[in-house]
């Protein structure tokens, strides 16, 4: 259902959130203490269960994990957590621990490059001379393929401000290494790795008043106006890959305008403190906790009802200090298994970055729908590009699921495959987002359907 | 051979031009590119024969160019045009998503945006546009108390919209600036609606793309070339040489039409190349180029390397940049010179320090130091690129032999076996990291392409992660042997970094490849066949003025690369 423009209703109200829900519990549950104002989607009082759609989010980091450190033991039923997945101990009823997935398909790049590259997508990288490759000195392009996250907010993503929103954390330069999301072929997404410019562009034109608003928005659309006729006299004047340029860009301004004249957010304008350098190595810690305070609201405030987070890079080079490592994370991996303190070290890596998804966890938990809270209705999953970082390979990639779905994941369960393919994962996705019409995803898919004993 | 007068209509060639448009800027465009074949054939002056890829290149005469693309402003070109647009020092588009390389190079050709780049690219316009209004006076052509505030803004769009679009108007675009200008002044003020207009024209297509659409203004068809407008080239030129916006001198010789002659094109570049605006893009060559341009963003460990400081990258950087600078803008300009000089141009006390030098008393500030010339020699020791190349902890031999193969001897290595093991040796206390490497030479499966990576790479060794030079490692002595294999005229063994530089200043491959390297950066792509006779044109100029870069920058200019346009069409 599609919401009236309403330009200034500040107190648009949505049928998610319950009544009961007090102020205080969400400012509580936004993270940066004292300092959070009111941050508030407005609440109403007919929520009901099923009333809620699922939301995805998708997460990335980096160089492998070691396999076992991380994974399970026990049934699928009862099980315990590894050191590596201890810090989600807390919300173990809410994870499906998927373990023996494996990244199926070759094709141009390196190990890294393939990894995010087809994480998500499950086609190959394009051939061509942009990026050398770490170990072989050939070269590749841009991921071949749109990836699940982006075919599921191509279907899903209509009656949101945004079709979906990309956040990173100190993801670099715009290489194939430092992107895990695409529009399709040679299109890939750009995340935000700046927390105080994701503020901005979620919740910037809410601290002005009704008349400031109108004229912005009357500005916009001027300009807009003229923009978009630059834009078309130049379609048609190139070919092939050149016209699919001005295309986007059409394509993104047309998006453009329908935000400029869809109502402001239901949310007043949340308070954090972001005034820090989002690429200081010492900030990396706080970017996370902030942009996934930020992805929170977004999806708190229904502005999307897609997200990924990414954590780094493929093949990250990043050290992270405050870990108690001092060494380069991507040269870590690289170390052999005879070497325990690299066993040590990655295992404290991945402990960490479980800490983030716990925190993430935490934020979605606190926030209460219907009978529940937001995790119960968000399905969120943890990716990496590898299984290992020495090896280099990809089985089994360690995939972390967590959320109820909205009543179709079953979460608290630890589930075995013997290699099966991704691709049916990416496919479990895109039903358990209601688009049931994909049955294979990506051009390396070597069967068709979801994974077996995923959904409910 | 372009000099000569003779003029043959475009539409009079064969197939191969696009035609002219009936109101082409610069009037003259695509007029000489008949004299320039019907030159060649005439006095014969083309090389014949076939070159190594077997190309029958005995028509260079006739224009020929491999296809561009459509490419948007890179992020340093967007903070530059600004700054000579409007005279501010907008901060914005610090906040832009990172651009695309093509090669080394920066360069946004590939990758369409997406929905959060336009609307960075709406923010920045917003914010610059917004701080640009509250000096209006500075910023408007003429007083709206006595013009009229819409004739002055008419004359504001026109006069600042050309520069923006870098090109003259169309009627119908002054139309459309002056309603955004309505819009925003019917909704507030005077200044509102300058406001407006302003940004729109930093949000077009004309200001954020390089439209380089040609004399035939349209789409190619397969195998057709069409020559760049006068306006097109003194902003492909002013890319290529400033990394910014072209300037009234500039713009004035495309409105002249003197752009689409030799002559006239030479006598910019001459100008050009003696202007400031010149160091920043010749800066901004020689980082990439060397994949030294984000050491910011380098992570050393600081219990191995505790004085590799923000400050003292930033000032590596900066030296790399001073001293390509000082070679081609103050020196003789040649290809050895940059390979070899021993000197640091730099006045920062901790590089210098790294480098072992102690200021000479009589030392002249901004005059270059004096370096050991048995430890240093040229760029290819400079602190910068040996501490990009190199691990957090430790140097690396294999990330230097890449960066040697691939940026200055242009070669393309096969790829190794697939069921290749790539994890590398364990650390061994008390082993140099030659020692730990010595399985990629002895493991045949590796050695095929180790052998032509780490024979390079190993002859850097007496530098270490951050680029000090050393004679110890792990208690042994370093050995700094290293050999050259698979190139065409230096193979063989050598010692130390100084030996390894004059070997590369010596060689015809390092010098094709640095020419590459250029035709990269200028045009934002590599060479392809179609390329052939404007290498060979770049070859003959680089060799004739005994490697003089500044000639191999003109050459460049003048090539048909640079002055025509094809398309891809697939």
């Amino acid at each position: 259902m599609r919401r009236e423009p309403a330009f200034f209703e500040h107190t648009l109200r949505s049928k998610r959130f319950n009544r009961a829900f007090s102020r205080r519990a969400l400012l509580r549950s936004l993270g940066a203490g004292a300092a959070v104002a009111p941050f508030l989607p407005l609440l109403n009082s007919h929520a009901a269960p099923g009333d809620f759609e699922p939301r995805l989010l998708l997460l990335f980091s980096a160089n492998g994990t070691i396999h076992e450190n991380w994974v399970p033991t026990g049934t699928t039923d009862d099980f315990e957590l590894s050191p590596i997945l201890a810090p989600l101990a807390p919300y173990k009823d809410q994870l499906i621990v998927v373990d023996g997935l494996t990244k199926t398909g070759s094709g141009p790049g390196d190990s890294h490059q393939r990894g995010i590259g087809m994480l998500w997508s499950g086609n190959e990288l394009l051939s061509g001379t942009q990026f050398p490759t770490g170990d072989n000195n050939s070269s590749c392009g841009w991921g071949g393929g749109i990836t699940i996250d982006q075919a599921i907010a191509n279907d899903v993503g209509t009656e949101t401000a945004y079709k979906s929103l990309e956040f990173g954390v100190r993801t670099g330069g715009a290489d194939v290494l430092a992107r895990q999301s695409y529009a399709g072929s040679n299109q890939p997404i750009a995340p935000e790795d700046n927390p105080a410019l994701m503020f901005e562009r979620l919740f910037g034109g809410l601290d002005v008043d009704d008349s400031a608003l109108l004229k912005r928005k009357a500005e916009r659309k001027s300009v807009i106006d003229v923009v978009r006729g630059d834009l078309d006299r130049l379609r048609g004047k190139y070919s092939a890959d050149d016209q699919l340029k001005v295309e986007a860009h059409l394509e993104a301004i047309r998006a453009i305008e329908v935000r400029n004249e869809l109502a402001v957010p239901t949310c007043e304008v949340p308070q954090l403190d972001l005034a820090f350098d989002p690429q200081a190595t010492e900030n990396y810690p706080e970017v996370s906790r902030r942009q996934i305070d930020l992805l929170v609201m977004a999806f708190a405030c229904e502005l999307t009802r897609v997200a990924s987070l990414q954590w780094s890079r493929a093949a990250s080079n990043l050290r992270l200090p405050w870990t108690g490592v001092e060494d380069a994370h991507h040269e870590l991996s690289h170390r052999g298994d005879s070497d325990q303190s690299m066993i040590d070290k990655i295992t404290t890596i991945n402990t960490w970055y479980a800490g983030e998804v716990a925190y993430l966890l935490e934020r979605l938990a606190s926030v209460p729908e219907g009978d529940g809270t937001m995790l119960d209705n968000t399905i969120v999953v943890w990716g990496n590009e590898l299984a290992r970082g020495n090896s280099h390979g990809g089985d089994p990639i360690p995939f972390v699921i967590a959320g109820g779905g909205a009543g179709v994941m079953q979460p608290g369960r630890f589930l075995r495959y013997d290699n099966a393919s991704h691709h049916r994962l990416l496919v479990s996705l895109a039903h358990a987002m209601g688009v049931d019409s994909i049955q294979s995803f990506g051009n390396t898919d070597p069967s068709t359907g979801p994974l077996s004993g995923l959904l409910a | 051979m372009l000099s000569a007068s003779v003029v043959v209509s475009a539409l009079g060639q064969p197939a191969c031009y696009g035609g002219l448009p009936d109101n082409a800027p610069g009037g003259t465009d695509g007029t000489h590119t008949g004299t320039e074949a019907n030159d060649a054939e005439a006095d014969g002056s083309a090389d014949g024969g076939t070159d190594t890829e077997g190309e029958v290149v005995g028509q260079c005469g006739e224009p020929i160019t491999g296809p561009s693309t459509l490419r948007r402003l890179t992020n340093a070109q967007y903070r530059r045009t600004v700054r000579d647009l409007l005279g501010v020092n907008e901060i914005v588009s610090r906040n832009f998503a990172p651009d695309e390389l093509s090669g080394s190079f920066k360069s946004n050709g590939t990758a369409p945006v997406g929905e959060i780049q336009v609307e960075q690219y709406m923010d920045a316009a917003e914010s610059i546009a917004s701080d640009a209004v509250v000096n209006l006076a500075t910023l408007l052509p003429c007083d709206p108390a006595t013009d009229g505030e819409d004739d002055c803004a008419e004359q504001f769009v026109r006069t600042v919209g050309q520069r923006a679009y870098r090109r003259p108007l169309e009627e119908f675009e002054v139309e459309g600036l002056m309603g955004a200008y309505v819009g925003g002044k019917t909704a507030g003020n005077f200044a509102d609606g300058i406001r407006v207009a302003l940004q729109s024209m930093l949000q077009s297509p004309f200001f954020l793309y390089h439209v380089e659409l040609g004399a035939s203004g349209g789409p190619l068809a397969e195998g057709q070339i069409t020559p760049l407008t006068g306006f097109e080239l003194a902003s492909r030129l002013s890319y290529f040489l400033w990394d910014t916006m072209p300037d009234t001198t500039l713009f004035d010789a495309a409105e002249a039409g003197s752009l689409t002659t030799e002559a006239g094109l030479e006598a910019q570049i001459d100008r050009m190349l003696s202007d400031g605006r010149a160091a920043e893009s010749i800066a901004s060559f020689h980082l990439q180029w060397v994949g030294a341009d984000e050491i910011e963003s380098l992570e050393k460990n600081p219990a191995v390397y505790s004085s590799f400081t923000p400050q003292l990258a930033q000032a590596m950087k900066d030296e790399t940049a001073a001293f390509a600078n000082w070679v081609i803008t103050d020196q003789d300009g040649r290809l050895e010179t940059l390979l070899t000089s021993s000197v640091a141009v730099t006045e920062d006390p901790a590089l210098l320090e790294l480098y072992g030098v102690v200021p000479d008393p009589t030392h002249v500030i901004g005059e270059p130091h004096p370096l050991d010339p048995s430890q240093r020699a040229g760029l290819l020791t400079h602190a910068s690129l040996l501490a990009s190349h190199a691990h957090a902890d430790q140097s690396s031999p294999v990330h230097r032999g890449v960066l040697l193969r691939e940026n200055f001897l242009c070669t393309q290595l096969p790829p190794p076996p697939m069921d290749a093991d790539n994890v590398p040796p364990d650390p061994k206390p008390g082993a140099t990291t030659r020692e730990r490497f010595a399985e990629h030479t002895s493991n045949p499966a590796c050695a095929g392409c180790h052998v032509l990576i780490d024979g390079l790479g190993f002859g850097l060794e007496g530098y270490d992660g951050i680029g000090a030079h050393r004679a110890m490692e792990e208690g042994n002595p370093v050995d700094v042997s290293g050999e050259i294999v698979g190139t065409t005229d230096i193979d063989g063994p050598f010692q130390g970094g100084v030996e390894l530089a004059r070997r590369l200043a010596s060689s015809e491959q390092v010098r094709d490849c640095v020419a590459e390297q250029w035709f990269h950066y200028a045009l934002g792509r590599a060479t392809t066949q179609d390329d052939a006779c404007t290498r060979e044109k770049m070859t003959e100029a680089f060799i004739s003025s005994d490697q003089n870069i500044r000639e191999l920058i003109k050459s460049i200019v003048l090539s048909d690369s640079f002055r025509f346009r094809a398309t891809e069409n697939n």
